[in-house]
């Protein structure tokens, strides 16, 4: 098995003072590997989002390691300056969330290109033959010229998914990503995800309410009151 | 087409209330200077309609009216120098002027040479009107001033100046005048009217006609050198924007005007930094999302002033049509706005700058965005 490229360690996190002290995350260690696709369950408020934030640099912790798989190097993602974990984050980190967040105003390509441009630093010339090659992967090739308000939900959470893997990033993380879909919708995101996940070698950590999804994950982890459980996938 | 124009263009109405600022701002700026620059034409009247193109007077004469005698022999200085195709005296002094009716008025004398060809006599006199000057006492004075000297009236009284009778044979239009009326008349009769005030051969400035403007800039040039401790000289253009300046900044109008025009750019640049600031904040969303992928908080901040100065130059270009509009309807009333392309281009780069100021002030809610409040 390949070591892990990313690894949880210890991770403490509270919220509040006094008597309104509430533990989001107590002790939590976690590993995620190449090439896996893992699911976060639990119920609201039990810290999914918080151990995502913790582990994706968006969160500090109040105590707790996150070492991160970075060319190669393993580096505490909280002992890098706010820069250096910017500019890790920039190398290394994708996101997607239950909102789309596209910009209204640009087409699906340019939802793409704006973040190679402005994240990967690349030309226009490469950027635009990048996402179209990511938009032709996720079956988006008819919509690149097409602005959010011409898609639909599922086309808009592809479009998403492309923003997120268009820099090709060694982690994915995906915050409740199929909650606003159908399950026709949703059941092919998650494929996406998937395929991301088995295709590019990405450690794809998706946090969700949703059970149709067991079927198509590698790993599941439930979270409650701050304490992670490994659990066994269906069969 | 750049990501900040098309946001621009996609959400026209919500831009909306930033570029009409802009545009309003703008507008005031422009029509303001425009006016105040019309109005103070008037101040250097006497240069802009002669053909003389190069003044000389005594040092330090900072308006055309503030001109102080200087020996008529400093014609020698000027005659006959390379480019120099003619030079000759021009009298112009503050008078009293005596209403027929009675009470008096403070008018301005000029006194030039009447001849074919001669650089002082104002381009608007006729023939016949200067011929009619050729006599004594003889004077020509704007149709705007009868009333204000109390020539288009019946009255028993004679109109004096300086307690000298005068005869108006004709009237001009457009010489309009601002504190005192222009009186034109012929050299003769400037000296005689001005007496003791002129001393015996001396004039208040020497007039010159150059073959080329290059011609004349060099023989001003030339004098300077030559001449800068007892006499000035000037191209016409400098001494007619010398002329409106010296008013412009001495009579403070220019800082009325000012405040005006800084009061409307203050509207505008609130109104401008609050659209901005509410639309990013309503982005908030999706630029959060490129700050969680890496995107530095700058690139963020340039989209927003990129968006900012694209706000000031559509501004600019509602405004400039607006502007050429108010212009012509102000030309119905006799009223001269002078939109040169000097007033229109600092009026574009202040309401641009004032937009980037806006958008500058907007950054601060991109400094409120993180990143976090993606995950609920």
């Amino acid at each position: 098995m390949p070591a892990a490229s990313l690894r949880g360690i210890d991770l403490v996190k509270t919220y509040g003072d006094g008597t309104a002290r509430r533990a989001a995350l107590r002790d939590v260690n976690i590993d995620l590997f190449p090439g896996q696709l893992v699911l976060l369950m639990g119920p609201s408020g039990s810290g999914k989002s918080t151990l995502l934030a913790v582990l994706s640099g968006l969160l500090e912790p109040d105590s707790g390691r996150v070492l991160a798989d970075d060319d190669g190097q393993l580096r505490d993602v909280w002992q890098l300056s706010p820069k250096e974990r910017e500019e890790y984050r920039r190398r290394n980190t994708g996101f997607i969330f239950q909102g789309y967040n596209l910009f209204p105003a640009l087409t699906a390509r340019q939802q793409l290109e704006i973040v190679l441009k402005w994240g990967s630093g690349v030309g226009s010339g490469t950027a635009r033959r990048r996402a179209d090659e990511m938009l032709d992967r996720l079956g988006l090739e008819p919509n690149k010229h097409k602005k959010p308000a011409q898609l639909s939900g599922g086309e808009k959470q592809r479009v998403a998914i492309g923003r997120a893997l268009a820099k090709d990033p060694g982690f994915l993380f995906a915050d409740e990503p199929t909650s606003a879909l159908d399950w026709e919708n949703g059941r092919k995101v998650i494929e996406l995800l998937r395929d991301a996940a088995h295709e590019r070698g990405a450690s794809i950590l998706v946090v969700s309410h949703d059970h149709r999804i067991l079927p198509f994950v590698d790993v599941h982890y439930h979270l409650e009151d701050g304490r992670l459980e490994r659990r066994p996938l269906p069969a | 087409m750049s990501y900040a124009l098309q946001t621009l263009w996609h959400e026209k109405a919500r831009y909306a209330s930033g570029v009409l600022a802009v545009a309003f701002s703008a507008v005031l700026i422009a029509l303001q200077c425009g006016l105040l620059l019309g109005l103070f034409k008037i101040t250097s009247i006497p240069i802009d309609n002669t053909r003389a193109d190069v003044w000389v007077g005594a040092t330090a004469v900072p308006s055309v009216d503030l001109g102080k005698p200087i020996p008529g022999g400093y014609l020698s200085r000027v005659d006959g120098r390379p480019g120099v195709v003619s030079v000759e005296p021009y009298i112009a002094s503050f008078a009293n002027f005596t209403k027929p009716t009675g009470g008096t008025e403070l008018c301005y004398v000029l006194g030039s040479l009447l001849d074919d060809n001669t650089a002082g006599a104002a381009g608007v006199l006729s023939r016949e009107q200067r011929e009619a000057l050729a006599m004594p006492f003889a004077v020509v004075v704007d149709e705007s001033d009868l009333g204000r000297l109390a020539l288009d009236k019946d009255a028993d009284g004679v109109p004096k100046i300086n307690g000298k009778r005068v005869h108006l044979v004709g009237t001009v239009k457009g010489l309009k005048s601002l504190a005192a009326p222009w009186v034109f008349c012929s050299l003769h009769t400037a000296r005689q009217l001005l007496g003791p005030m002129l001393p015996p051969d001396h004039v208040t400035y020497l007039l010159a006609r150059c073959d080329s403007p290059a011609r004349a800039r060099e023989a001003v040039a030339e004098l300077r050198e030559q001449y800068g401790s007892d006499m000035v000289a000037y191209t016409a253009e400098e001494f007619s924007f010398q002329s409106r300046w010296y008013w412009l900044t001495r009579t403070k109008a220019g800082l009325a005007i000012g405040y005006a025009a800084f009061l409307g750019l203050l509207v505008g640049l609130v109104i401008t930094a609050q659209t901005l600031y509410s639309a990013t904040a309503a982005s908030a969303k999706e630029f959060a999302i490129l700050l969680a992928l890496g995107i530095p908080r700058w690139r963020i901040s340039l989209m927003v002033l990129a968006q900012s100065f694209w706000v000031g130059v559509i501004g600019i270009g509602f405004a400039l049509p607006v502007c050429l509009g108010l212009r012509a309807l102000g030309a119905q009333f006799a009223i001269d706005v002078d939109l040169r392309w000097e007033v229109l281009a600092g009026t574009a780069v202040i309401t641009v700058g004032m937009a980037l100021v806006a958008g500058t002030l907007a950054l601060r809610s991109v400094r409120q965005i993180e990143p976090m409040s993606l995950l609920r």
